[in-house]
């Protein structure tokens, strides 16, 4: 399974990084809305840590939306998701594989986005950044967990993307409230009192998420168009 | 069980009428038998309609889990059905229990809200299944449709558990559990027995317009097929 999954991310990868358009599009949307956010301040004002780690996280939460949507959308034509159906693999090893591939393209939009925020946002980095990468990680497994469950659950509709926020924003609410609590820390220096339970929140909703997804995607992506 | 399901809407009106009586009923429970709390006085009695809300939305809610698996290993359209309608009279119940703990809220906190974990993870879980809803109500292929809800409405009820248990974890304002008179016990064991009859009801006819829905489309998919 891991084999297939890792073959069907390096097919995603090669194909959405080699035309371009699919992550410029992804991180574009993202930046602007860091930038849109720095419009709201004073010239030489800075953002709270908290709005700043938010806006952070909100950019990346519609980033993965059009990244998956673009990775779903590579077998939408020429009848290709029976041929990758009929592979034989698992089918849940399509999940992890596009699942794969959605992490590494979040991870390095959000490696534009953190400075984004710093510069446009007014914000520094603190002693305790190793804390915001531990839960950059743990908080990224369960967004592409749950998006490469419902980005194939939204394929073949003709609003995909809205599809995708509508049902995916309120689940992902307790990854990015982890994210946006320990980002805060980042950002500010100082960690609040219980903040560290924020990592065993999001390690379960990453178990739980993962498991529906196993569970689930067999049902979701079949030959049917 | 399909026989079943497709016959229980005929108690429908029955089990409302028992419900709306029961909660006439419980009425006097709730302001004369049911003693004046001390500390919070007549504001508190709204926790006797505030509980079973919030109660019964999430037992709505895991209709919708149960009938989601269902439908994903019969395929069978009456789960579809039967999810749909406890969707929607689970979110009228979770947005009034939100509703009824805000008015609570502004006589004993002093604020209409405050980003506490029991109140935060319950408006998400009304905006999740609002978005459920909003799915039920896009242009799609119905099997095609009844499969995305049945997913969706599985992967929704993952965030319910987190509510039930967010004020014991990291609440800090939302009381875990209440200690209560016996008086006040009984009241809320006969208002939550209460809208469970009223739930019922609302459900079995919520299901019962979906069932007519459904054989309605065939009816006109079948005389759409014969007219070629």
């Amino acid at each position: 399974m891991l084999s297939a999954a890792l073959t069907i991310a390096r097919k995603d990868l090669t194909l959405t990084l080699g035309r371009g358009s699919g992550l410029v599009q992804a991180l574009l949307l993202g930046l602007l809305l860091v930038f849109v956010f720095s419009l709201s301040l004073q010239p030489g004002q800075r953002m709270t840590p908290q709005a700043a780690a938010a806006v952070f996280w909100m950019a990346s939460a519609f980033c993965q939306v059009l990244i998956f949507s673009t990775l779903y959308a590579h077998e939408e034509v020429n009848g290709q998701r029976q041929g990758l159906v009929l592979a034989p693999a698992p089918v849940q090893s399509i999940w992890l594989g596009k699942a794969l591939a959605g992490i590494g393209m979040l991870a390095a939009a959000q490696a534009l986005f953190i400075p984004a925020v710093i510069v446009f946002l007014g914000q520094n980095v603190s002693a305790l950044w190793p804390l915001g990468l531990g839960i950059l990680a743990i908080a990224d497994i369960g967004i592409v967990a749950a998006g490469s469950l419902l980005g194939a659950l939204s394929q073949g509709q003709s609003a995909k993307e809205s599809l995708l926020s509508i049902v995916l924003f309120p689940l992902l609410i307790p990854l990015f409230l982890g994210g946006i609590r320990i980002g805060t820390a980042v950002f500010s220096g100082a960690l609040a009192e219980g903040a560290q339970s924020w990592f065993g929140i999001a390690l379960a909703f990453d178990a739980i998420f993962v498991a529906a997804a196993l569970a689930l995607f067999p049902a979701v992506y079949n030959a049917e168009e | 069980m399909r026989n079943f399901l497709e016959k229980a809407p005929c108690a429908a009106p029955w089990l409302a009428l028992a419900g709306g009586l029961a909660l006439a009923a419980c009425q006097w429970l709730i302001f004369v038998y049911a003693p004046v709390e001390s500390t919070m006085g007549p504001p508190q009695k709204i926790f006797y309609l505030h509980l079973p809300l919030a109660w019964w939305g999430l037992i709505s809610f895991f209709v919708v889990f149960l009938s989601g698996i269902a439908y994903i290993y019969s395929r069978k359209p009456v789960w579809d059905a039967l999810s749909g309608a406890a969707a929607e009279v689970g979110l009228v119940l979770a947005v009034l229990a939100v509703l009824t703990g805000s008015i609570w809220a502004r006589h004993s906190w002093g604020l209409w809200w405050t980003w506490d974990a029991r109140l935060t993870t319950a408006l998400v879980m009304c905006f999740v299944y609002a978005g459920y809803l909003i799915v039920r109500g896009l242009d799609m292929q119905p099997g095609r449709k009844a499969l995305v809800c049945a997913v969706v409405g599985i992967v929704a009820f993952l965030d319910v558990p987190l509510v039930f248990l967010s004020a014991r974890l990291w609440s800090y304002i939302h009381p875990p559990s209440i200690s209560l008179e016996p008086e006040m016990k009984l009241t809320v064991a006969a208002c939550t027995g209460a809208f469970a009859l009223l739930w019922a009801g609302l459900t079995l006819f919520r299901f019962k317009l979906a069932l007519d829905a459904q054989r309605l489309d065939q009816s006109a998919m079948e005389r759409l097929m014969r007219r070629g």
